[in-house]
């Protein structure tokens, strides 16, 4: 009896693994979870960042070299880093657990659409004030209307990137004869097979590094850590990716991320005004002084900027976290150039004033208004991607 | 089954990620003709949800995919 209670349990376990880390979750469940997440990270401290790490990471970077004489928050600290961090970690963690962690080396072509993109990925967040995510996802949410002009410039940047990437498929010869990746796991040793204990490893490196937090008193920090950490579980294994939601509608006409981001949006955005109506959180909190030159032009940079590296943000990150040459390549010249460029504007008052203002919405409609309006627009990107995918008028022809 | 499947053509987006392999696949197709079956080898963890909606959304019959070493090859019959 006993032991046929413990084979039941056993399988159990083995189902669960099976469900969590090798079948697909569907992308509208990571548009939820990710807006239930985003509301618990604003409650437990701050909200959820990806740029801003990036830039400290930077930051850090140029203070080491000697080019910047002001050393920046130790990225060890800096909630900003530890969020984007914490994102790395869990897609590392999540990708391994589902065998799908292996150095993908892309061919060269390939890797310079990773350098250029993510150079112009680090240019638009600092107009922008942060990525697909500081910028558009938590700004919407925060009321600001930053976040609504870097969603247009969004859509305009992913458009034209994607003109991009057709133009390439007919002029330039590339990635024919791509190498096919070693992937380090063929020859030899099954490396493939060692992967989950792994990644079971990896997550209980995050849970030890949270407790070591706490016992130093920056319990708020390694808990972001895990909320960083959470993110990037739920977003490797529902590979959401937000530049999708933008380009897809133009390139195959599908619209079940722009979806999930819209259902997801919305949560957020009715979190983040319970926390800031009720007084809980300071209204300011990612409301930028970038609108609308800002979130507008530098969406368009980023947009384009993500099309050509195949990655947002959250997106480059998690898919560094996988293993991909392309995307680590992105990651590190965003961080860098967003380091720069956002030096660059602070160190002048005109540039800084060009970028824009601070434009929180409840100021002028007040929070009822605010939020009838912003759950409308989302339903009207729901409905048109929707509309989109059964009449194909936005879809763009090869 | 995919094991007894005869491709007409085959594109190789190893070492490719997301959007390339659909991308190269809508415009292979394109120069295909109806009934053809076009094989594509890919490394892309993403590949293995993207072909099977974009088979659908565009058309044409998603026959299935086997697992190579190190890599996955997507068949796809064009409509």
């Amino acid at each position: 009896m006993n032991e046929q209670n413990e084979s039941v349990l056993y399988d159990l376990l083995r189902r669960g693994y099976r469900q969590v880390f090798y079948e697909n979750w569907p992308i509208w469940l990571g548009g939820l979870l990710i807006g239930i997440m985003s509301v618990i990270t604003f409650a437990w401290a701050r909200p959820w960042g990806v740029a801003g790490g990036l830039r400290n990471w930077g930051d850090w970077f140029f203070n080491i070299v000697g080019v910047y004489e002001k050393a920046p928050l130790s990225p060890l600290i800096s909630t900003n880093s530890i969020l984007t961090l914490g994102l790395l970690w869990g897609a590392f963690g999540s990708a391994l657990m589902s065998k799908q962690f292996s150095i993908r080396i892309a061919p060269p072509l390939e890797l310079i659409k990773g350098i250029v993109g993510g150079i112009f990925m680090g240019v638009g967040a600092a107009m922008a004030g942060g990525c697909n995510v500081g910028g558009f996802y938590t700004a919407v949410s925060a009321l600001s209307m930053g976040g609504i002009a870097m969603m247009i410039g969004l859509l305009v940047g992913a458009y034209v990137g994607l003109r991009y990437l057709y133009w390439e498929l007919e002029h330039l010869p590339t990635g024919q004869g791509g190498q096919p990746p070693s992937g380090g796991k063929e020859k030899g040793f099954d490396w493939l097979s060692v992967e989950p204990i792994a990644g079971a490893g990896v997550f209980l490196g995050a849970l030890v590094c949270a407790w070591a937090y706490a016992s130093q008193a920056y319990t708020r920090v390694g808990g972001l850590l895990l909320c960083g950490i959470a993110f990037g579980v739920i977003i490797q294994r529902t590979r959401f990716c937000f530049v999708r939601g933008f380009r897809d509608p133009f390139m195959t006409g599908e619209g079940e991320v722009a979806r999930a981001i819209a259902i997801s949006i919305v949560i957020s955005i009715l979190g983040f005004a319970a926390l800031k109506w009720t007084g809980l959180r300071a209204e300011s909190v990612y409301v930028t002084q970038t609108f609308w030159f800002g979130s507008l032009v530098g969406g368009m940079v980023f947009g384009f900027g993500m099309v050509l590296a195949g990655g947002c943000g959250s997106g480059s990150v998690w898919r560094a976290g996988e293993g991909q040459v392309k995307l680590i390549l992105a990651v590190a010249c965003f961080a860098l150039s967003t380091s720069l460029f956002k030096a660059l504007i602070n160190s002048s008052q005109g540039l800084k004033a060009l970028m824009g203002k601070r434009v929180f919405l409840p100021d002028y409609l007040g929070y009822k208004w605010t939020l009838i309006l912003f759950v409308l627009i989302f339903a009207a990107y729901y409905l048109a991607a929707t509309w989109n995918e059964e009449t194909d008028k936005f879809t763009v022809e090869m | 089954m995919v094991d007894d499947i005869k491709p007409d053509e085959t594109l190789d987006c190893r070492g490719l990620s997301c959007p390339m392999p659909v991308l190269k696949t809508k415009k292979a197709i394109g120069k295909m003709k109806s009934g053809q079956v076009l094989e594509v080898l890919g490394t892309d963890p993403g590949t293995k949800n993207d072909m099977p909606s974009f088979a659908k959304r565009a058309g044409h019959e998603y026959l299935g995919a086997k697992d190579d070493e190190g890599f996955t090859r997507f068949y796809i019959k064009v409509g």
